[in-house]
This record gives C-alpha cells, sequence and structure tokens, in this order.
C-alpha cells in the first residue's frame, strides 16, 4: 500500500467530482433539496397533532364543556361548523375527513343521566368521516377512548385499570427528525454504490484501467483510494445534510460516534455491492441499471422515507433482510433515541454484510485480462 | 555480455488461445535494446494480444516472454517500473488536464524528478498543457499518451497502434514524436497496421497474420527477400491498355477506374507493354516504374490486405 499513489489517486477523484457539476447536485445539493422539501411538506406534523371540525346543534354550556374536552390539552385542533348548515354536504364540499356531531338535547340528556339518574337517558355522537383518509381511524379511535372515559366516570365507579402515559423519548421529535437520518443513510448509499459502479465500468471500458494496470498502483492502493474518496464525499454531504436540518428546521438530533461509525459501513457495504456489480455486468450501462434496480427497492422498502411498520407483513419480513434497513435503524436508535444496544446490534449486522460484500468485491476486482 | 542481456524482449513458442480461438500460435522473436520493432498485421491478427502479454496485462497459454531478463508472468510489479505503454484506444480521466494527467501518472511511479515540461514539450503539447483530456482531439490524447508513457523514464516503450483512427496531419505529428523516443536510444515495440509506420520509424518489423509471424526482417530486407520484381503503374489509360497488357500475358489491376498497375518481373517487361500500347495507338497520361513496398510485400505473404479505406479510420 502506496500513500502517495492513494493520494494522488484522490486528488484526480475530487478534481474530477468538483469540475462535473451535475455530480455535485447529484451528491450534495441533491439531498440537501429532499431535506428541504420533505421537512417544509411535514414540518406541521409536530407531536401527531390531529384537526378535525364539530358540529355543535345543541349549543348549550354543556356541550361547550364537551368540545373543550375533546381537545386533549391541544391533541386537536377543533374547527367548529355552524349548526344551521348541513354537515354532510359541508364535509363533502371541503373535502374534510372528519366532522363529529353533538345532537340537539345533549345538555337536557345529560342532565336526565346525572341528576335524576335516569339510566335510559343517552346521546349519540354522529362521525361525518371520509373512509379513504388514513388518520381518520387514528381520530374515531382516540375520540371512541375519550367518550369510553367519560362514559366511565358518569357510571360512579372508580376505574379498575387507570392508563399512564410515559413517552419513549426524552424530548419532543417531529418527522423531520425521523427523517434526516434516513436521508443521511440513502445519500451515503447511493453515492457509494454509484461511485464504485461508475468509477469502475466507466474507466474499465474507456480502457483507463488498461492503462492503469500497467502502472505500479495495486488493486489494494486502488480500492482504498476509491472507499476513501466515497468517504469523503459522504462526509461532506452528511454535513451539508445536517446544516440545513439544524440551520432551517432545528432539529433535535444526538450528535455521537455512531454517526461516523455507521456512515463508514455504509460506504464499505455500497462500495463492495458496486465492485460486484461492475465484475457481473461488464458494460458501464448494464452495471449502472443494475445498480439501479438494487438502489430503488433499497430506498423504499428499508424505511428511509416512511416506517416499515406502515407496509404489509410480507414487505416488513422483506425490508429486514436489506443492508440499508440496519443502517436506517442504527442511525435512528443512535441520533432520536440515544439508544446504544440498538445501534450496536444494527451495526454488528450491517458490519459484517460489508466485510463479506467488501472482501467479495475486492476479490472480483480483476484488473489482467486473463 | 549474454545473448539475453543484449535482447529487451524475448519470446519463445509463445501461444495464447481463447476458449476455441487460436489468437496467438506459437509465436517467437526478440527484440534488441535501443531499436524500435514494429509488429504489422490487419486488424485481428492477434499483435495486441501479444503485446499485452508482454507488458504482463494478458497471461501466456503457453510459452515464454521474458522482458529485461524477467519472466513476464513472475515479475510484474519490477517489470511495470521499467516499461512505458500507451494502450490502444488510449483514454485517461475527462475532467483532469494535461499537465495533472502527467503528474497523476509520475506520481503512481512515485518519481520525484519527473521533467513534467520536458515531456509535455515532447509531446508537442505546450499550448494545451490546461486543456481537460475530454476536449483534446485524438491526435492531441496520443500525443498525451505517448508523453505519459515516458515519466518512469522506462526502458522499453510500447505503443499499441498509436495513430489509429487519426487523420493524416495528425498522423504524422505523432510521427514525429515517435522519432524522437527513437533519436533519444528507447526501445520502442510498435503495433501498427500502417506501412508507411512501419517504413519510416522501425528497425525490425514482424509481419503477423492469423496469430503467426509470417516474416521479420528490416524492411529493406523484408522487399528484397519477398518482392524481387517492379511494379508498373500507368495513369490515365485508354480502355483500350487493360486488355493489351492482359493478352501479353501480364495481370493487371485497376487502382481506380483510370489507374492501372502491373507486376513486371524485369525491365524488359516495362518496354514490352510500353511497345505494345504504342503498337495499338492506345495513349496514358503519364507512367511509374518503382520497387514494391511493404504493402505489397505483406499481400504477397499473407493474401490479405492490410488495411481498410483509410477514410473510414479518420476519427478527427
Amino acid at each position: 500500500m502506496s500513500p502517495r499513489v492513494i493520494g494522488a489517486n484522490l486528488i484526480v477523484s475530487i478534481k474530477s467530482f468538483y469540475r462535473e457539476k451535475t455530480a455535485v447536485f447529484f451528491r450534495i445539493a441533491f439531498p440537501v433539496l429532499l431535506i428541504l422539501v420533505f421537512g417544509t411538506i411535514f414540518m406541521n406534523q409536530d407531536d401527531v397533532r390531529f384537526d378535525f371540525y364539530v358540529q355543535d346543534l345543541d349549543q348549550s354550556s354543556s356541550s361547550a364543556e364537551l368540545v373543550k374536552t375533546l381537545e386533549l390539552n391541544d391533541k386537536f385542533k377543533i374547527t367548529t361548523v355552524d349548526p344551521a348548515i348541513n354537515a354532510t354536504q359541508y364535509a363533502k364540499h371541503n373535502k374534510l375527513n372528519l366532522v363529529v356531531v353533538i345532537p340537539q338535547d345533549y345538555e337536557k340528556s345529560l342532565m336526565q343521566r346525572m341528576k335524576r339518574k335516569d339510566l335510559n337517558a343517552s346521546v349519540t355522537i354522529t362521525y361525518i368521516y371520509d373512509p379513504s383518509s388514513t388518520s381518520v381511524s387514528t381520530k374515531m379511535q382516540i375520540l371512541n377512548s375519550v367518550f369510553a372515559g367519560i362514559n366511565q366516570r358518569m357510571s360512579g365507579k372508580p376505574p379498575f385499570i387507570t392508563p399512564a402515559e410515559t413517552s419513549i423519548l426524552n424530548r419532543k421529535y417531529r418527522f423531520i427528525d425521523f427523517f434526516v437520518p434516513g436521508i443521511i443513510a440513502m445519500t451515503v448509499m447511493t453515492a457509494s454504490l454509484f461511485g464504485a459502479v461508475n468509477v469502475n465500468a466507466e474507466l474499465r471500458q474507456k480502457g483507463v484501467i488498461k492503462k492503469l494496470s500497467t502502472t505500479p498502483i495495486t488493486h489494494t492502493d486502488w480500492i482504498l483510494s476509491n472507499v476513501l474518496y466515497q468517504f469523503i464525499l459522504s462526509v461532506i454531504a452528511t454535513i451539508a445534510i445536517l446544516l440545513v436540518s439544524y440551520g432551517v428546521f432545528n432539529v433535535s438530533l444526538q450528535m455521537n460516534v455512531w454517526l461516523p461509525v455507521f456512515v463508514v459501513l455504509d460506504v464499505f457495504a455500497f462500495v463492495g455491492i458496486g465492485m460486484i456489480l461492475t465484475r457481473v455486468a461488464k458494460e458501464a450501462e448494464s452495471a449502472a441499471a443494475a445498480a439501479n434496480a438494487i438502489m430503488f427497492p433499497m430506498m423504499f422498502l428499508s424505511g428511509t422515507f416512511f416506517p416499515v411498520e406502515m407496509m404489509p407483513g410480507f414487505l416488513q419480513k422483506f425490508s429486514r433482510i436489506l443492508p440499508l434497513y440496519y443502517v436506517n435503524e442504527g442511525l435512528r436508535a443512535s441520533m432520536i433515541f440515544g439508544d446504544n444496544m440498538i445501534a450496536l446490534r444494527c451495526s454488528v449486522i450491517i458490519g459484517v454484510f460489508a466485510a463479506v460484500v467488501f472482501v467479495l468485491g475486492m476479490m472480483t476486482t480483476k484488473w489482467e485480462e486473463g | 555480455m549474454t545473448k539475453e542481456a543484449e535482447h529487451a524482449i524475448h519470446v519463445e513458442k509463445l501461444t495464447k488461445r481463447y476458449g476455441d480461438l487460436l489468437a496467438v500460435n506459437d509465436i517467437s522473436f526478440t527484440v534488441r535494446k535501443g531499436e524500435v520493432f514494429a509488429f504489422l498485421g490487419p486488424n485481428g491478427a492477434g499483435k495486441t494480444t501479444t503485446v499485452e502479454i508482454i507488458e504482463t496485462i494478458r497471461t501466456p497459454t503457453s510459452g515464454k516472454v521474458t522482458l529485461l531478463d524477467m519472466d513476464v508472468t513472475k515479475k510484474k510489479h519490477k517489470i511495470v517500473r521499467r516499461i512505458g505503454v500507451l494502450p490502444q484506444g488510449f483514454s485517461s480521466f475527462d475532467r483532469i488536464t494535461v499537465r495533472e494527467t502527467i503528474q497523476y501518472y509520475s506520481r503512481l511511479f512515485c518519481c520525484k524528478d519527473t521533467d513534467i515540461d520536458g515531456l509535455i514539450e515532447l509531446a508537442n503539447l505546450t499550448d494545451k498543457s490546461k486543456e481537460q483530456f475530454k476536449n483534446l482531439s485524438g491526435g492531441l490524447k496520443q500525443r498525451l499518451g505517448i508523453a505519459i508513457a515516458l515519466v518512469n523514464n522506462p526502458e522499453v516503450v510500447f505503443l499499441d497502434e498509436p495513430t489509429t483512427g487519426l487523420d493524416p496531419r495528425a498522423r504524422r505529428e505523432v510521427w514525429d514524436v515517435l522519432l524522437g523516443l527513437k533519436k533519444k536510444g528507447k526501445t520502442v515495440f510498435l503495433t501498427t497496421h500502417y506501412m508507411e509506420e512501419a517504413e519510416l520509424l522501425a528497425d525490425t518489423v514482424a509481419i503477423i497474420s492469423k496469430g503467426s509471424i509470417v516474416a521479420m526482417g528490416s524492411p529493406g530486407e523484408l522487399i528484397e527477400r519477398n518482392a524481387n520484381y517492379l511494379v508498373l503503374t500507368l495513369l490515365s489509360v485508354d480502355e483500350k491498355v487493360f486488355e493489351i497488357v492482359q493478352k501479353m500475358g501480364f495481370e493487371p489491376a485497376h487502382t481506380n477506374h483510370k489507374n492501372i498497375k502491373v507486376r513486371v518481373e524485369h525491365q524488359d517487361d516495362v518496354r514490352r507493354i510500353l511497345n505494345g500500347i504504342k503498337d495499338i495507338g492506345a495513349s496514358f497520361l503519364s507512367l511509374d516504374v518503382r520497387k514494391p513496398n511493404l504493402e505489397e510485400v505483406f499481400l504477397k505473404l499473407t493474401g490479405a490486405v492490410l488495411r481498410e479505406d483509410p477514410a473510414e479510420e479518420v476519427a478527427e
């Protein structure tokens, strides 16, 4: 191994990179743009605050108190609907996914139950909802539990089981906090995978590798300089992502040693896959197509953009065999929850995978033509 | 001094197979130190396979190849430090300038004393030193490739088809650089399918066809040995001339629709043909009588045309 040769390769790679404007865009600016776009779209999803509409047909002090109760310490943002209008038409017209209708005589029925102990006195709260909405079932579940609580209190008996809520998070987190580690993992993956494929396949196709094989540079020098180059670019991209995330969205993430550990393992794993692909698919174009075929499922099925738990069961099982899943999980565990045990478990899994594919990549990378 | 020490390259019974294809068939030759050795043959003859085996890029199926007294299959790392290579269809990093490219290769050889300016000047690239590789023409790229092949001051320089695809002017510019190498006394192994390139530059020419060497010697020796005849060319002839020459027992060939070329044994044959043309009252614009060139020797030895229409090969 020659540091001088590795240095020479590194200089050429970095000069080639910053003189190629599209490469700079896709490797640095593109992930930053993703952060800006997704961060802006989801920036209002703090604390999972739901909103819905209420039509109070009773217009009494009791019904007003119920509406206030439903706000649940600001968990719900409630907008009132004029009692004179047709709530169903109003929901359709305004594309609302949930309107809760409090009936007339709400207060009267309440008084019958409370003061006259009339157990037959009851009211029906109507949910006018859009079944195609993904969030409406969650809202209705929460409302049901609120009404169950009210019913239970009115029965006069103390509850046997009292739930207590304790958040697993030390602080409040938003969608952007969950999104940033995924984008870092994805950016490092795409840069390393395509970096390895482009460098090896294109230069081989152009005959540059053949020329290099007649110089003292060794495979080890070549591969290490490429890994180092990918790592430097990954660090630059990660810093850019973090700067934008902190500067624009004021994210709450923990910076610790796991971040560089996962970036390094991510680089080794995907440079290794890139080297294998380059050997299997001899043409630059087919190697790039193979890299795309690997990258896209990885990007969408390993929890980069949305939680794996949202996917059907069989896809969740599939996600757990994807290497990027463990980079995502590991980075989130360390940067959001500060959970060293999960980070360690994920780093071991991705570390073993990276070691295997990188060694295979080195073994399959040949300069001699046979 | 031993026999090996006088030779830069020694190839003995070299064979290379790719599956069922026999690319190089039991060839042997030596290259003396300080000479320009040209490997001449058409596309697919086995030139590049042979030179890449000597350069340590490929491995032989059988036979022995030594370069500077070292076995090419065993001493790759020592050999590459002492040779310079311009591979066929040379290419480099698109966005790196001429000067940076030479510096890069110099660093790969860990050469601290490479005369970068001298190499740029030798390759006649002074006014292009800040140009990126992707912006260079084919000829400039090849000249840069030659400069790179010299960064480690090699004892043997391999140039694999250095002028293929270049227009005549660019080709001559590359030849000027190669003549400079010859003057410096470098051992040069040149593969080409351009006859005039071999005639101009080479001390020794080996003609290879279908994987075998069919003739070897200096250009003069090859012509003397294989072509003891004359070539008569008649320009702008009458239509009747072709017929009368044929009737006289010669085998004329059209070089284009107006000119014909006739192979004759002696000066007397030339006189006979001219008299025959005069007798039938036909005419021609001019004539040329000369000894055959390497191309005709190649044609005689291999029965194959050495290269396609040059117009198709011009890349620029």
